[in-house]
This record gives C-alpha cells, structure tokens and sequence, in this order.
C-alpha cells in the first residue's frame, strides 16, 4: 500500500489539473471562508473516493481494471463529460440564490442555508471526476488489477486516493478569497464555459470522435 | 507629500528611460532570461530528443527518447522514429528497427515515400516484440500516432502498447 | 448603463501653439528614424516606402496629440491602421511559407507555429510544474519564437502595464475601428456583470489548459484565428472549433462593436486583457478623477469603450482595473476632472506633465512594436501594387 500512497502523491499534479477546472470555480460560488470552503472540499474529494472505489469494485467484477477496450472508454469518458457538463450548468445557475436581492456589489451576505445547497452539487461533481477516468487513476487501475482480490484492489485504490488528497489541501485556502459579486459572478462564468467544454468534448467522444481537430 | 511626488516623478521618468532602452537592452534581456530558464517545447509536440541513429545503407533512422503524455493528454507515450534525408529513401521503405537498442527488433514500419512531398503518408507497423502497438494503413491520426513529412525526414510516431 | 464614444467637443486643457507642438514632437521624430531606419532594415523600395508612410503617419499622429492636448481619437488612428494591417503582413507571410493559413501538424512538430501574446497567461502553470511549454513553437530562434515574444511582452508591459491593449495589442484595432463607425449606440444598457467576463474566460482556459496540457484559449475560443492562423481541420471537431472562431469573431468585433460603440471583445472576453489588467497595479501611470472638479454627469464613463468607469468608482475618482489608458474620458470630460496622473503625486496638479511623460513611453512603445507592424502591412500591399 505505501506503492499505492506513492504513486498518488506522485500524481498529484495530474489529479490537482484535472479536478481544478470543475472544484475551482466551485469553491469559489460558495460562502466565504476556510470552514465552509473546506466542507464544500471534504464533500467533493469524498464523492470522488467513493467514485474510484465504486468504479473500481464495477471494474473488476468484469474484468475492465487493468485494461478498459477504447470503445467503452470513449463512451463511459464521453457520458461522464455530458453529465458533468449539466451539473455544472445547474451549479452554475443555482449560485445566483446567493446573491439574492441582498448582494451589494461590495460584500456578499452569509447565507446560512445555501452551504446545504451547494453540497449535492459537490458532490455530484467529486463523484463524476472519480470516474473520469484521469491518466493518474487508469495507472493506478492496472496496478491495482494484479492485486490478488477485490479488498486489496480497493484498498490500494483509497490509498493511492490518499496520496493524492495531499495536493487538495491548498484548495482550502481559497475560503479567503472575499465572496462579492465581481468573484461569485466570474466564478459561474467560469463554470459554464467549462461546462460548455465539457458538453463538447463529451458529444465527440459518444459520437466516436477523438478530441481532436486537427 | 514632496517625497512622495519626488518618488513618482522619478519613477515615472524611470518608465521613459525604460522605453527607450526596451528594443536597444530590455527585451533582449528578457528574451534571454526565458531562454535560460530552461524551459522545453512539450515533446507531444517535438518529438523529444533524440537518443540514438541507425544507419540504414544511405539513410538513417533517428531513434527519439519515449515521450510520455502530461496531465490529461488525451494521448498514449510513443516514441518517434525520423527517416531521412527523404532525397535517398526508395520507393517503399520496410525496415526492422530495434527502437530500445536491446538486441531484439521491436518493429517493422513500412511506408511508401511519394515523388510528392506534400502527397498524404500512410504507414504500416508491425509489432515484433510486443512493447509497441502495430498501426495498419495510419496517417495523422493523432500526436501519438502518425506519420509526416517534416523538412528532409518523414516522422514515424508508434505509441507504447502497455504503458 | 449608457454608451457612447464619440470625439470630444472641447480642446483640450493643454492645447498649443504650432511651434511648441513640433518641438514636443521632435523626439519621436527622432525615435522613428532610429526604429524604421537604423542599419539593417531592407532596402527594397517597398519596405522604404512603408517605413517613411508609417513613420510619417506616426508622427503626425503624435504631433495632432499634442497641437490639441487630445489623445484619445490620435490613438485611435494607430490603433485601427494596427489592427486592419497586422493581418494583411501575417496572412501573406503564411501564404508564402506554407501555402494556407491553416497550420498542419506538420508545422507544429517542427516548432513554427507563430507564437503570440495571447497564451502567454495559460502556459504558467503547466511551465511552473513541468518546466514545459504546452504550445506547438519554438523557444528561441525566430521572430515569432516564444522568448521573443515574452521578452517583448514583459518588456513593454513593464513600461505601460494595461496601456498593451491601447498602445500594442494588434488585435484591438478592428473592434475599434467598427465601433467608431456609427454615430450613435444602438445598444446602450450594458449589463455592468460582463465586464467580469475577461476574468472568467481567464480562469476557465488556465484551469483547462493546465488539464489538458495544451493552449486552451487558441485551439477552442480566440476569435482573432479567423484573420490570422488557425489549426487545419480534418474533421468534424475541428470544423466545430472553426466555426467557433468565426462566431465569435464575427458576434464580438464585428456585430457588438457596431451595435455598443464599446470594445466589446476586450470588455467582455479577452483574457490576456484580464491578466493585463493586473499590471495596472505596478504602473506609474494612471487615469484619475478630480473629486472637486467632477460634476457627476457620467460623461467619463459613456465615453469609456471599456467599461472602466463605474458610479463607485468614479466616486472613489479612480478608474477600474480594466483601465486601458486609451484617454478617452479624459478628452470627453468637460470639466477637466478626467486626468492624467503620475502616482504618488497629487491629482491634477500638473496632468499635462504627467500625459506627456506617459505619451512618450507609450508612443514609444507603439511606433518600435505597432509601427513595424503597419509598415509590414504597408509593404506587403506596395509588393502587391507594385
């Protein structure tokens, strides 16, 4: 298992760079501050463990954890991208309630219950990045398929996950960055361009394109 | 107050001399000091460097270090493979290359060589030792997995089977 | 929020006479004999020519901003010769080297896509953790290489920080030059929220391109590949981002501009303008409203094609990061409240010094970087003509 701790952190990087894009703009349409910041945080790296280990359990059980064909790949990649395509839309959308009547354009008013808002949708993005299949976790599913059993398996599956949480931690820091307008506005900006990425990508990939132009 | 007008005139003056000096001083200084920081052109692009040359009657074969995909690349490590001068490639070329200098040949890549350099390329490879993915009839399909005619060598990049 | 761009009806403060107009001008007079005629230069009659019409129009541009104290429609001029030029050398440089406007991949293995300003953003974060540049160029070595546009970017940013997007960008023009065309906005209540859209499409393409390990914002979203180099598509992705390009284009420097009299893609969508307007925070320079001047009418703020002028902070009497230093409010306001200011000094106590020292760095700036740009383009239509 410490191979497992090491290959995650060692991944890190890859891990940070394709969760960055979706838990960013995330963090930053929620309240302000490290407490609220790191809850919306420990809910989005939990959904994504749960994410490795469900699809790793599924993996296995059919014989797909050390090598999945291309074609179910480009499927499973491209469904994934549309359906977070659409909860980052929704995200996106429903971060306006914050604001409310009640935004000045200086500092956003703490609104107690939209942190319960905000935790299905982390939640459902930590999830669908736990399945998308990431350089870092395709690695780690041809090792962990040599393993003898489906415990050992998930069980290197959740260190190599712990390996990898060690690079999340700065995210927290972004609970400091002051929640007004200018910063939630851009944050859902952000969301939908990203989200609109996404859909593309994901509708090339369902129709057995590459993502490339060129 | 006075100082802090001092401060600003003289910062501002600072500025103009500054333009003046950009294209004479400044922006050849900053162009080196990015060329001395070391950075690479990504090798998903370039290629890597390249390790060893075989040579191959009057042509040679660059053999390039395995590039491996950074981040989420959406591409597999390959190793790119430059045949060249195109001026004395036959027709067809078919050559058994050993890219990881073992011993043991590792593929066959064959592909015609058109009189027209900007004609499209097709490539066949066959893989003998099992590291390499074979590619039947492939152009430019991706970074990983091409061929091309670039300057005097034509470009084979054959993508790790299991990385 | 109201628009409108227009030329200013007054002189302004600092109109003078004939005589000490020349004189101010002499040092670019100067500076543009040193930039387009020093050794080295071609000595075809085309190039020659160019270089005397550009340092000329130059000039004259800057003799005009001083002989009536105005900046902002001078600029202007350069500023729409800038962008209408730029592709006419560009696209012809591409057609004689390869043939297309369409980069092969052929091009990006050998290291000769042209690099331009507008990735430079994306690329920190994938060269700070890999020591790679994830962009299909060349470090060193030509003019369009990656150091040297870096060196040039950092080097004139150093000088007048966000006043790039006034003084050298060679995308701005078109957008400006459109805007300029009709007397009157026909769209003129902009939602204030998208001017946050640079920031947002900054972030996005940061995040992405450091995913993905490639130049996010030039392969999906630069609407500017429609007049310069695009990726050659071969298939229906490629077709997709293509037609992206054009959209975009079209919507936001052609369409907008020409309905909003503002700029919109650097208001709403440029992200190199976002990163840029970071340095607005080390520039000496800047535009200030003088509070006991100020009569609160607005005028600064319609004027503004960049939206960098709001309620709040016009009662602050500064501008918004997003200050292009373009001078526009500053030749609108009719009450001379709108200056020029030096930071550190005291607001409109002298403004026309602190115009003049910034003029000179930005002028500057414009005839070595824009003004070799215009006298390309102005060569490669003398060859055409000729």
């Amino acid at each position: 298992m410490g191979e497992a701790l090491a290959l995650g952190l060692a991944s890190g990087p890859a891990c940070v760079a394709s969760c960055g894009p979706v838990l960013v703009p995330a963090l930053l349409t929620g309240d302000g501050g490290v407490r609220p910041n790191a809850r919306v945080l420990i809910v989005f790296l939990g959904a994504r463990l749960l994410g490795y280990l469900l699809f790793a359990a599924v993996a296995w059980e059919v014989g797909a954890l050390a090598h999945l064909e291309p074609g179910p790949r480009m499927m499973l990649t491209g469904a994934v991208n549309v359906t977070l395509a659409g909860v980052l839309l929704w995200y996106a959308y429903t971060a306006k309630h914050l604001c409310g009547g009640s935004c000045s354009g200086e500092k956003l008013v703490t609104i107690g219950a939209s942190a319960k808002r905000r935790i299905p949708g982390a939640a459902a993005m930590g999830l669908l990045t736990g399945v998308s299949l990431c350089p870092p976790f395709v690695a780690a599913g041809f090792r962990a398929a040599q393993l003898g059993s489906v415990l050992l398996a998930l069980l290197f599956f959740a260190c190599f996950f712990l390996g990898t949480t060690v690079w999340f931690a700065p995210f927290a820091g972004l609970g400091c960055v002051v929640r007004n307008q200018a910063v939630v506005t851009v944050a859902r900006m952000t969301m939908v361009l990203i989200a609109l990425y996404y859909l593309l990508l994901g509708i090339a990939l369902l129709m057995g394109r590459s993502g490339y132009g060129y | 107050m006075k100082l802090r007008s001092a401060l600003g005139y003289t910062a501002a003056g600072a500025t103009v001399l500054a333009a003046v000096l950009v294209p004479f001083l400044l922006m050849g200084m900053f162009s080196k000091g990015v060329v001395a920081l070391g950075l690479h052109v990504d090798e998903m692009y370039s290629g890597g460097p390249a390790l060893r040359v075989i040579q191959e009657g009057a042509y040679t074969i660059t053999i390039h270090r395995t590039v491996y995909p950074h981040m989420l690349q959406n591409e597999k490590p390959f190793v790119q493979m430059d045949w060249g001068p195109v001026s004395a490639l036959p027709a067809r070329v078919s050559d058994v290359v050993d890219i990881d200098g073992d011993g043991r040949p590792d593929v066959r890549v064959s592909f015609g060589v058109p009189s027209d350099a900007k004609a499209p390329l097709h490539v066949d490879v066959e893989a003998l030792s099992g590291r390499y993915e074979a590619m039947q009839n492939a152009g430019k399909e991706k970074n990983s997995r091409l061929i091309v005619h670039v300057d005097n060598s034509i470009l084979v990049r054959v993508p790790l089977r299991n990385p | 929020m109201a628009t409108s761009v227009g030329a200013p009806r007054h002189a302004g403060p600092a109109a003078r006479g004939m005589v000490r107009s020349l004189l101010l001008t002499l040092p670019i007079v100067l500076w543009s004999l040193v930039m387009f005629f020093h050794p080295g230069t071609s000595t075809e009659w085309q190039s020659r020519a160019a270089a005397t019409v550009t340092a000329v129009f130059m000039t004259v541009l800057f003799f005009m901003m001083m002989r009536t104290g105005t900046t902002y429609r001078w600029r202007r001029w350069f500023f729409v010769a800038l962008g209408l030029l730029f592709p006419v050398g560009f696209i012809h440089g591409l057609l004689v080297a390869r043939g297309s406007m369409g980069i092969p991949v052929e091009e990006m293995i050998a290291g000769r896509t042209p690099f331009c300003f507008m990735p430079i953003p994306t690329l920190i974060l994938p060269a700070a953790f890999t020591r790679t540049i994830a962009f299909p160029g060349s470090i060193a070595g030509t003019n369009h290489g990656i150091a040297v546009m870096a060196g040039l970017w950092l080097a004139v940013t150093l000088v007048i920080g966000k006043g790039w997007c006034s003084y050298a960008c060679f995308f701005g023009g078109i957008e400006e030059g459109v805007a300029a065309i009709p007397k009157r906005a026909e769209i003129r209540k902009i939602d204030s929220r998208w001017r946050y859209g640079p920031w947002a499409v900054l972030l996005a393409m940061v995040l992405l391109s450091f995913a993905l390990f490639e130049p996010a914002y030039c392969i999906w979203l630069c609407p500017f590949k429609t007049v310069t180099e695009y990726v050659a598509a071969r298939n229906a992705v490629g077709l997709v981002q293509n037609a992206i390009f054009i959209l975009l284009f079209v919507g936001l420097v052609i369409v907008l501009p020409y309905l909003t009299k503002k700029r919109t893609q650097c208001s709403f969508f440029c992200p190199f303008g976002a990163f840029q307007s970071i340095f607005n925070k080390t520039s000496i320079f800047e535009i200030r409203i003088d509070r006991t001047r100020c009569k609160s009418c607005v005028v600064c703020q319609n004027a503004c094609p960049n939206l960098s002028l709001s309620k709040e902070s016009i009662a602050r009497g500064e501008t918004l990061m997003s200050c292009m230093k373009c001078g526009a409010c500053v030749d609108a306001c009719t009450n001379h409240a709108a200056v020029w200011h030096i930071k550190g000094t005291d607001v409109a106590v002298k403004p026309e010094r602190a115009r003049l020292m910034f003029l000179y760095a930005a002028w500057a700036m414009a005839v070595m970087f824009g003004g070799s740009i215009i006298a390309q383009g102005v060569a490669t239509i003398l060859h055409f003509v000729g």
